[in-house]
């Protein structure tokens, strides 16, 4: 049944104690694909990801991954399944270096130093800034370094899905431009990606397919190309106004 | 002459305040607790020190072997069934938590043990050496070769290690640190047993140097806050520098204006950087 979805929620409710942000979702992500998620500000994108990743608890629906049921599963216990989030805004740890950063990434792994190891040098390879930076402190990195930190971070872990939040904030274009390429690369190797984006241009472009979110429910659905010539898509998130 | 023995009284002591003040710039800093049962905690180990002397003849610097995980074990309980039920609340309601603890456990001390003042003395003496004029106790220079190493101890624990590098995500981010699969509940406890196992054993260096009485906790509670805030919270480092400073006052100070006034000067001293300098001489965010 679900073995092809790497992450499904149905009817999924959550919020902060009474203020209540996500009324009923229903996201499908789909093993070997990007999936974006889109939205404006405040539409309950982020706090999506944090139930998604354990860090905010589900108040109604589900959440599978692998047709295993991850609802009321906490932040550990999702990651050890294999799904890690990175965060918006990076949360690295500044006073740590990146090599320490990276290895946080790992924590909970129990496969032994060598696969660590491995992984690290693959991290490395995809990011070479972090490998000249490595025993730099985290928060005299760039921004768009500290990105590749957080990424790097999330992927020791040896995730199946990577969901990464607001991937674009705050970078210039062309860094946007490295780090797109960078999560083609890792999705042409077979990464699982689930992302957030402001950017819905970038995003679109970028994803198999895409999800639209406003005010906690998810509007539409379909596939990075469809979504971007639907007429309402463009005129809401991409100021493309109709003749 | 005189300078150089200010000196090195100084560098012995500073390195012995540091082990007193890294215990509780660890809880502070991880857990944002200001833990003020670490004076008793290091009075218990000054007479777990003397008691294991007297009884069995261990001398102090094999105690130390004794004290670290017979305290943490004491702190990780502590943390895990007590304190890890009010750590969200305010500063406030942990302060006043480990403050009854600190009255539980003193007043414990002053029953069973009485306050008299005891002194661990070691048979035979170890004698002092001297260079120049310059003079040294030997049991001091034990005590301080072992303050050292346990700081440098701590440092290499949480620079190095998968739970030390827990430890300090915790403090920098912990969100962040709950993303990385962190058990944040299992960290504050290890964080609180290595707290006190650190004031365990700074006690129990405590004994071979200064007299023993549940009255000096407060004393020892005082000298790691001062050196907290002069060297900055949250770092090994910190810890170190501001004992040394505090050291270096006290001795200037008790040689030039007499012994009283040691600490009227480490106390204004401690006035001047809150208002001057509140981030410490090494001030950092991270706890390294």
């Amino acid at each position: 049944m679900a073995s092809s979805l790497i992450l499904e929620t149905t009817g999924l409710c959550a919020g902060y104690r009474e203020i209540q942000v996500l009324w009923g979702v229903d996201i499908a992500v789909r093993r070997g694909e990007i999936t974006a998620l889109i939205g404006s500000n405040g539409a309950g994108k982020s706090t999506l990801m944090r139930v998604l990743s354990g860090l905010v608890p589900i108040s109604e629906g589900n959440c599978f991954s692998q047709g295993r049921d991850l609802t009321g599963a906490n932040a550990a216990e999702i990651l050890g399944h294999g799904i890690v989030h990175v965060p918006e805004g990076r949360r690295l740890f500044g006073a740590m270096s990146v090599e320490e950063n990276l290895l946080m990434g790992a924590y909970l792994r129990k496969d032994g130093r060598a696969a660590i190891a491995r992984d690290l040098d693959q991290v490395y390879a995809t990011f070479p800034r972090l490998l000249e930076r490595r025993r730099q402190a985290a928060a005299t990195l760039s921004g768009g370094e500290q990105q590749m930190c957080a990424i790097g971070r999330g992927l020791m872990s040896a995730p199946s899905l990577l969901m990464i939040d607001e991937l674009s904030l705050g970078l210039s274009p062309l860094l946007v431009e490295q780090l797109v390429a960078a999560l083609r690369a890792l999705n042409a190797g077979g990464m699982s990606i689930l992302l957030v984006e402001q950017d819905v241009t970038t995003a679109l472009d970028l994803c198999h397919h895409a999800f639209v979110m406003d005010m906690g429910r998810i509007v539409r659905a379909g596939s990075g190309t469809e979504l971007l010539a639907d007429p309402i898509v463009r005129d809401a998130y991409l100021g493309v106004l109709q003749e | 002459m005189q300078a150089a023995q200010i000196l090195i009284n100084a560098l012995v002591l500073g390195c012995l305040y540091a082990c007193i003040a890294i215990g509780f710039s660890l809880v502070w800093g991880v857990l944002n607790v200001i833990n003020l049962i670490h004076g008793s905690f290091i009075v218990l180990g000054a007479y777990l020190a003397f008691g294991l002397y007297n009884a069995l003849h261990v001398p102090p610097w094999y105690a130390v072997i004794v004290a670290a995980p017979l305290f943490f074990v004491l702190g990780y309980l502590l943390q895990r069934l007590l304190l890890n039920r009010v750590i969200t609340a305010p500063v406030l309601v942990t302060l006043t938590l480990t403050f009854g603890l600190d009255l539980i456990l003193n007043n414990a001390m002053i029953y069973f043990f009485k306050a008299d003042y005891r002194k661990l003395t070691l048979t035979p003496s170890l004698g002092s050496v001297s260079i120049l004029d310059v003079v040294v106790p030997v049991d001091r220079l034990i005590a301080t070769a072992a303050a050292l190493a346990l700081t440098g101890l701590l440092y290499l624990l949480l620079r190095r290690s998968r739970i030390g590098r827990a430890i300090v995500a915790v403090r920098l981010d912990r969100d962040a640190a709950v993303l990385m699969g962190v058990n944040v509940p299992s960290i504050y406890a290890i964080a609180f047993g290595l707290g006190a196992a650190l004031a365990g054993c700074a006690g129990v260096l405590m004994a071979l140097i200064f007299p023993i009485s549940p009255l000096t906790s407060s004393a020892y509670l005082g000298k790691a806050f001062v050196v907290c805030v002069l060297g900055g919270l949250g770092s090994v480092s910190g810890a170190l520098a501001g004992g040394l400073l505090l050291a270096l006052v006290e001795g200037v100070g008790s040689t030039f204006f007499g012994p009283s006034h040691a600490t009227t000067l480490s106390f204004v001293l401690l006035i001047v950087f809150l208002v001057l300098r509140p981030q410490g001489l090494v001030g950092r965010k991270g706890f390294e």
